[in-house]
């Protein structure tokens, strides 16, 4: 077997995007069986074993410990001894653009160590089996049956289990030099073992076999064969379908498969029962209310926001005529737009953010930096029962409104049957909050942590105001803007705020 | 004029709206429907339900003709029409209170009334008093149904001539009766009526009676249908209608000639029209379909920002479980629940409750043969079916249309005692793309009517045992 095959940064997790070496298990030379320890590596979340997806000998390591690699980046190649070194250096010259893929390798070292002579590989030491009197390289946990008790024969006369017999044959093991142990003299697997260390050959552990570190397949399942009930529990219990053995009909992986995995994994899986819970509750006249997550989340990143923050407020008012008879205009003549005043609010918002780039921030106070987006991600507040989420219209300066109208519909529809995913919540550059449709004049939002400015939007009412000297009639929005003056000054967010203003009074200019 | 306002709101409570408004309801949204009539709609109040309740009092008059085989002498047979139909309405009755505390329990607040919409996202519901309530939802699900439709050659009376709504609640049992329309509604009630002692005519235009059913069904219920004394006339209209004497006199065209028959009563049952008038459709600017149907996309909605159509009015088939998997589809969509998939119609049974009754789903013969399909069909009698025989009912057939290449069940069609409750067997089956192999070795339990279903199979496969 000539293959070259390599060893990759696995994908662990969803959102996991790359990993670093913590710690080579194994060294270049060193042979290995499927499943065993190859070496550490670190993630954003955890450190984790790689364990051997194939059996073969590690030839070359790409990755040193202390490289970050994304995930896919190559970290090994490994190959039988036939192969030789020259056909490895080939077979690593031909990755090339892969190897660049790994953006960390030092090129320069790993082809220093590509040449480096044949010599040093015989020398490096094999492995533990080299300890045992067969010749042969043999890696830890493989069979190696000495001479002497070679040669595989069937006879009436053996009595065997017969899961030693099928062993035995295929490792070609004379079941008559071995003894048994059992009742009436019935050959284990446990007996042909002791008899192979006895004549100084290697037989894994019988125990260890069966309780062998669990394989687990990283590679994609979804086009191995199994029925509908065999994919759900093997999703639901995190198992590979690569991992199942396959006994169902038409070669496809059934239930009991992905249950054999599970309850080896599993061993005491079996029959856990929870103890009863105590059901009386001390009476009280006071509801305790048990902060959810959500909840939580909510107290201290405002708490937070509050104490850490110095908030400054700016107030103005926005004459929205103009931008309700465009909405008039839009929702008569097209019937597959439904705009709101809060729609065109925030495309206004996106607008002004992008003409004032300086409000379109994150602070990281870790760095102490300021982020600076290029396009207006805004948050905007959506009332769910027990809380509030903030979804993200995502690059709404790049969005028609009636992109705009459609994503707020289905945001603010999924915010309230919980089906967000994290990023279309988190992050964000900007952030809305609007009460108007509960009938509130004016009011200060708290900052939205990292960003550097929120804006809390009022009813649209009528009012009397003076213009060119007369009291006129008109419709009127009060908008106050709360910013993060550690990011933001007052002339900033003044001069956010008449933009704004400019974009909502001659909404013309958020259509073009 | 307060607004009530609601995250999503169903207009009209039939087995799609219901549906609908307690799937939004468990989904977390705040959730409204709206009822003209009854909570149930036509399906628990008209179709489905009430007729299903008849027609156990048709199978009860076939069953007292063939007692004799069973040992029993029946020597005088009374039967009031007026109990078969209370114990009809009462059914349905019970059914409707049962919506009403499913609503309930889910926290969806029913409005009495006749819905409009009055713009986007905004409707008015005007109850019986006249007393009107504004409700508003950035999501609103038109599942307003479908009623008899109508053609002028055929004015429907209420007396003599019958929607299935007189049919249901007949004050008398007629001598005899003409159904116009050979679909479902008319195949069924034509049986009904014949079972219950009243001499029928079917007439349809097409060539077959059934006309969405595989040709083989269908000439075979036709022939069953002629053994009770049914007269069956395909490729035949109705030219005109006159009502004299308390009779209505009936100008037939047929291939061959042109007569006159004289019924008691006429059933109009050619067909449904959506129920697209009066909802303010027009001045949203709702698109329709070439058949006057609300047009929607994959997961029902309409071109109008935050509207949507399930169910009948949103096109055929005008199935009450076309209409409930629609509303869990549409509602889900809207919810942002994973792995929506839109409706696929080649999953969709049809049952119809007629003796011997009829259950499909898929492709027809004549079809997968249109389409150029490789095919094998698997044929297999009732007349070899151990139980069929038992109950004294062996009539009927499974009929399973395999595709030669892939053995995927394309399409099933049966006819016989209760096949309507085995279809699901064959929907399942498609549904997980079972092919004919994997049918074929499923092990169906004996002695049952489904074994002709599992031998059909292996008729496709040249394996059948029991033929």
């Amino acid at each position: 077997m000539s293959e070259i095959k390599t060893l990759e940064i696995p994908k662990w997790g969803l959102s996991m995007e790359e990993g670093t070496i913590a710690q080579w298990l194994i060294k270049e030379g060193d042979s290995f069986n499927k499943g065993d320890e190859i070496c550490e590596i670190e993630t954003t979340k955890i450190v984790n074993v790689l364990e051997a997806p194939f059996a073969g000998t590690l030839r070359k390591i790409l990755a040193k410990d202390g490289e970050t690699l994304p995930v896919g980046g190559l970290i090994a190649v490994c190959a039988e001894s036939e192969v030789s070194d020259a056909e490895i250096e080939t077979f690593i010259a031909s990755l090339g653009g892969s190897a660049a893929k790994a953006p960390e390798t030092p090129s320069e070292q790993s082809k220093a160590e590509t040449s480096a002579p044949v010599a040093e590989k015989a020398e490096q030491p094999q492995s533990v089996a080299a300890s045992a009197p067969a010749p042969a390289k043999v890696a830890k946990g493989d069979y190696a049956v000495p001479e002497s008790l070679q040669g595989y024969q069937t006879s009436d006369e053996l009595f065997t289990t017969p899961h030693a017999l099928k062993l035995a044959e295929k490792h070609n093991v004379n079941l008559a030099k071995v003894s048994g142990s059992g009742r009436e003299g019935r050959i284990s697997v446990q007996d042909i073992q002791t008899a192979v260390r006895a004549a100084g050959g290697q037989w894994p552990d019988v125990k260890q076999q069966t309780q062998a570190k669990v394989v687990k397949s990283t590679a994609d399942d979804s086009r191995v064969p199994a029925t509908p009930v065999a994919r759900r529990l093997a999703k639901q219990w995190g198992i590979n379908l690569n991992d199942c053995r396959v006994s169902g009909t038409r070669g496809r992986v059934c239930k009991e498969d992905v249950e054999a995995v599970y309850y080896r994994n599993n061993p005491n899986s079996v029959g856990v029962e929870q103890s009863p819970q105590c059901a009386a509750q001390p009476q009280s006249t006071v509801t305790t209310v048990t902060m959810n997550g959500m909840r939580k989340a909510i107290a201290s990143r405002l708490q937070a926001a509050k104490r850490n923050a110095p908030h400054f407020r700016l107030v103005v008012d926005l004459n929205v005529e103009a931008l309700q008879s465009l909405r008039k205009q839009i929702n008569e003549t097209v019937p597959q737009v439904k705009l709101s005043i809060n729609d065109m609010l925030i495309k206004a918002a996106a607008a002004a953010l992008i003409k004032v780039p300086e409000v379109n921030v994150q602070f990281d106070e870790a760095t102490q930096s300021i982020l600076q987006f290029s396009q207006a991600d805004i948050s905007v507040a959506v009332a769910i029962p027990n809380g509030l989420i903030t979804p993200i219209v995502k690059a709404a300066n790049q969005k028609s409104l009636a992109q705009i109208s459609d994503d707020m519909r289905d945001l603010a529809t999924r915010a309230k049957t919980g089906k967000l995913q994290p990023d279309e919540f988190q992050g964000g550059s900007f952030s809305i909050s609007n009460l108007g449709m509960l009938g509130v004049k004016q009011f200060d939002a708290i900052i939205n942590p990292p960003q550097g400015a929120i804006m809390a939007l009022g009813a649209s009412e009528s009012r009397a105001v003076v213009e060119n000297g007369n009291v006129v009639v008109r419709e009127i929005v009060t908008a106050t803007l709360s910013c993060d003056h550690r990011v933001i000054d007052g002339a900033v967010g003044a001069k956010f705020l008449s933009s704004f203003k400019q974009f909502v009074e001659n909404p013309a200019l958020i259509l073009v | 004029m307060s607004e009530a306002q609601f995250d999503l709101i169903v207009i009209g409570a039939g087995p799609g709206g219901y549906v609908a408004a307690i799937r939004a309801a468990q989904l977390g949204l705040k959730t409204a429907i709206v009822e003209e009539q009854h909570l149930g709609g036509i399906c628990l109040n008209w179709g489905c339900i009430p007729t299903k309740a008849l027609l156990a009092g048709a199978e009860l008059a076939t069953q007292f003709k063939h007692a004799g085989q069973f040992g029993f002498q029946v020597s005088q047979l009374d039967f009031d029409i007026q109990k078969l139909v209370q114990h009809s309405r009462q059914v349905s009755a019970q059914l409707v209170q049962g919506i009403d505390y499913l609503l309930k329990k889910n926290q969806v607040t029913v409005f009495n009334g006749r819905a409009q919409l009055t713009a986007k996202e905004k409707l008015e519901v005007t109850d019986a008093q006249g007393n009107s309530q504004a409700l508003s939802a950035p999501h609103i699900i038109l599942a307003t149904g479908a009623k008899a439709r109508h053609v002028p050659q055929l004015p429907v009376d209420g007396t003599y001539v019958w929607t299935y709504k007189e049919a249901l609640v007949p004050e008398q049992l007629p001598k005899s009766l003409l159904v116009v329309g050979s679909g479902a509604i008319g195949s069924e009630f034509a049986s009904l009526y014949q079972d219950l002692g009243c001499q029928v005519t079917l007439i349809d235009l097409a060539k077959q009676i059934l006309p969405t059913e595989d040709a083989e069904v269908a000439q075979f219920v036709r022939k069953q249908f002629e053994q009770k004394g049914m007269k069956v006339l395909t490729d035949a209209v109705v030219q005109s209608i006159q009502i004299e004497n308390g009779q209505v006199h009936c100008v037939i065209e047929t291939a061959n000639d042109i007569q006159t028959i004289v019924f008691e009563r006429v059933l109009s049952a050619i067909g449904v029209q959506p129920n697209t008038t009066g909802l303010g459709l027009e001045r949203l600017g709702v698109e329709l379909n070439p058949q006057d149907f609300v047009a929607i996309d994959d997961y029902c909605k309409t071109n109008v920002a935050g509207l949507y159509a399930i169910g009948d009015v949103a096109g055929a088939p005008c199935l009450a479980h076309k209409a409930s998997h629609e509303a869990m589809i549409c509602v889900e969509k809207i919810a942002g629940v994973a792995n929506v998939h839109a409706l696929d119609r080649s999953q969709i049974p049809g049952c119809i409750f007629t003796h011997p009754q009829v259950a499909s789903i898929g492709l027809t013969e004549s079809v997968a043969k249109a389409k150029n399909l490789p095919i094998r069909i698997g044929k297999f009698s009732l007349t070899a079916n151990g139980k069929a025989l038992a109950i004294g009912d062996a009539t009927g057939f499974v009929k399973t249309i395999i595709h030669a290449e892939t053995g995927e069940l394309l399409g099933a069609h049966m006819v016989g005692h209760e096949v309507t409750e085995h279809i699901q067997g064959f929907a399942i089956a498609k549904y997980l793309e079972a092919t004919d192999e994997s049918l074929a070795q499923v092990i169906f339990p004996h002695p049952t009517l489904s074994e002709a279903m599992h031998e059909s199979i292996l008729a496709s496969m040249q394996r059948a045992i029991h033929m």
